[in-house]
């Protein structure tokens, strides 16, 4: 089998999400693969544009929900300009899924809380429904997220679900300057929100996904509220191109984001060489 | 291991055999466009060859990964894509005369490439091809395979090794293929002939030995614990960052994968030869580039070469071809380079990185 063969998929709905981010929800051609497809919260996959070439997202949408899978891009480059121009019914490619998840299994039992920035929270967003559809095997929900803008919260639709519902704690933020007249949410940035929000680290694991800038402040905010580095979860991006671990150019020191993440624990990130 | 001898005539009649098969063989060959260098080329017959001549100026590694390759071929069509696949086996061919250190190289691609997932691409042609080396004699001042772990008289990565004795050579058959290759020539090999190859293999050694001593196991752990020695700020100052020495590179593997139009509805997905020596290699879309200057690129080289693949496949990606030296335009010299910062590492095994 060549292992750069994508899987043909159809666009059955396109959702956007702010003025640049698009979400779209694809579905296998052969469903004899869309029934035997699985994954892992946090893997991710190379979609492409059949003429334009190959690009890398997490898959968005939960394992538990079967028989498609989401993506959510910013339109920023050539792929992901193609995909933008891609209508309801296109075909696209996908290969995957790669890399490694977040420890689903380790935390049932356990309150987690979830903190994204931007479109950070597309990988969140796996974990958050999964752990939703699941929502009896976990304790505590708490969900921190936050942009620089109203305009740039992805998921709004959801973000009022988790809001109406008993059994998630939500805070949203937007960045002084990024509020509208009724926004309702805080005026702050995430370190500020996560030090507003979380009360305790007690059985607790952290998961947070978003710029490197909003991971580095917000780290200290948990250590010091008692999160042990091995209980704090991110994700991290690098180019890629295979997705495989031949291409030679997602690596961190001896660290491949493709093969031995992407899912990463703080103390893990801390023994990086800083060059990322 | 087995041994045998094989003379002159055996090694004509065994390439003009895989020739009437219809089987491809490849071997250095004066380069057309300047006869004073040599390449590796398909032959016609073995007088097309120039064995033994001159250090050929690419690799092997062309053979396995083509420097542009196509992944499939797509067709838009008015319900959708269509997409027509690539084959991934390969037609048999049987290179002759390759160099110890090229033979070396591909092997150590070839831990990349199997690694979790197999690239059917490279081994369709690694299965298809026996690679006969000759015992090195073309060594310069800028080899360096006996630091490596290698040797001129290395048979990594070949299936058969040949060393020239008198009246012919004596053969190394190495891997099954290459007894399968070899079943039916040559003869037992006298104590004499033995005893000849074995000279030969020591003086070859010892030549390569005085370039650059080997390179000592304790230096992955030093170059990995010394990411932000200040050493790497000026030992790329020379560098131009063009990539010439990813090209020339035995065991350099790093691609770019892209899609080209053919026509309006058809096209291909093509994966090219890349080099982690340019910046546009790990820019993300944002603007976001973690290696952002040329000392970062370079140390990505070393320490992808003789840290972080060492750590994972426990030898060094390097198979001491001495290219990237030759070719440099900008004089950056890899042994003296490695030999430098070796020191640094026996100076203080103790110093840590910050």
């Amino acid at each position: 089998m060549n292992i750069y063969q994508p899987h043909l998929m159809r666009i059955r709905e396109i959702m956007d999400e702010t003025v640049d981010t698009r979400t779209l929800k694809l579905e296998f051609e052969d469903p004899g693969i869309g029934q035997s497809f699985q994954f892992s919260a946090g893997q991710f996959g190379e979609y492409s544009v059949f003429g334009e070439g190959e690009s890398t997202f997490c898959i968005a949408s939960p394992p538990t929900r079967t028989g498609y899978i989401e993506c959510s891009f910013k339109a920023t480059g050539k792929v992901t300009q193609a995909l933008r121009r891609l209508s309801v019914g296109d075909t696209v490619g996908f290969r995957g899924p790669y890399g490694n998840h977040f420890p689903l299994e380790q935390m049932k039992g356990h309150s987690i809380v979830f903190i994204a920035g931007g479109i950070g929270l597309a990988p969140v967003r796996s974990v958050i429904w999964n752990v939703l559809d699941l929502r009896d095997e976990f304790r505590d929900v708490t969900i921190i997220y936050g942009a620089r803008s109203v305009g740039d919260l992805v998921y709004k639709r959801e973000l009022e679900e988790w809001a109406q519902r008993g059994d998630v704690k939500l805070c949203l933020a937007v960045d002084p300057g990024g509020e509208t007249p009724d926004w309702k949410g805080l005026v702050a940035r995430i370190p500020t929100a996560v030090e507003q929000t979380v009360a305790t680290a007690v059985d607790t694991f952290a998961l947070i996904c978003g710029p490197p800038i909003m991971i580095k402040f917000t780290l200290p905010v948990l250590e010091k509220l008692g999160f042990p580095g091995d209980h704090i979860y991110t994700t991290l991006e690098n180019r890629m191109k295979c997705g495989l671990g031949k291409c030679g150019r997602c690596n961190i020191g001896p660290t491949y984001v493709c093969k031995d993440g992407p899912v990463f624990t703080a103390a893990q990130m801390r023994a990086l060489p800083q060059e990322f | 291991m087995t041994q045998r001898f094989l003379s002159h005539q055996e090694l004509a009649s065994l390439v003009a055999e895989l020739l009437a098969a219809k089987t491809r063989v490849i071997a250095p060959v004066r380069a057309k466009d300047d006869p004073e260098q040599v390449e590796y080329q398909p032959i016609q017959s073995l007088e097309d060859a120039a064995l033994g001549v001159r250090i050929p100026r690419r690799s092997l590694k062309e053979f396995f990964l083509p420097p542009t390759e196509v992944l499939l071929h797509y067709r838009q069509t008015k319900t959708g894509v269509e997409i027509r696949e690539v084959a991934t086996v390969a037609p048999p061919q049987v290179i002759l005369g390759a160099l110890p250190c090229d033979a070396a190289g591909v092997a150590a691609v070839d831990k990349v490439m199997n690694w979790d997932y197999r690239d059917e691409l490279w081994f369709g042609r690694r299965e298809a091809t026996t690679i006969v080396s000759f015992l090195c004699s073309l060594m310069d001042a800028t080899c360096f395979c006996t630091a490596v772990g290698l040797g001129p008289e290395s048979s990594t990565g070949s299936d058969v090794l040949l060393a020239p004795v008198t009246g012919g050579y004596l053969a190394h058959l190495v891997t099954p293929k290459g007894e399968a290759l070899l079943q039916a020539h040559g003869s037992e090999a006298s104590e004499a002939t033995l005893a000849a190859a074995e000279a030969a293999q020591r003086e070859a050694r010892q030549k390569v030995e005085q370039n650059l001593a080997a390179i000592p196991a304790e230096f992955a752990g030093w170059l990995a614990s010394n990411f932000d020695n200040p050493v790497w700020k000026t030992i790329a100052l020379r560098c131009h960052g063009c990539g010439g020495c990813a090209a020339l590179c035995p065991t350099c593997h790093c691609f770019d994968i892209v899609d080209e139009h053919e026509s309006a509805d058809e096209g291909v997905r093509r994966r090219n030869w890349d080099s982690c020596q340019t910046a546009l290699f790990t820019l993300h879309a944002s603007g976001h580039n973690p290696r952002q200057s040329q000392s970062e690129r370079f140390r990505q080289r070393i320490q992808h070469k003789f840290s972080i693949y060492p750590s994972r496949f426990g030898e060094i990606l390097c198979s001491g071809c001495g290219r990237c030296s030759r070719n440099c335009p900008g004089g950056m010299d890899l042994p003296t380079i490695v030999g430098e910062l070796v020191a640094m590492a026996q100076a203080k095994p103790e110093a840590g990185g910050q």
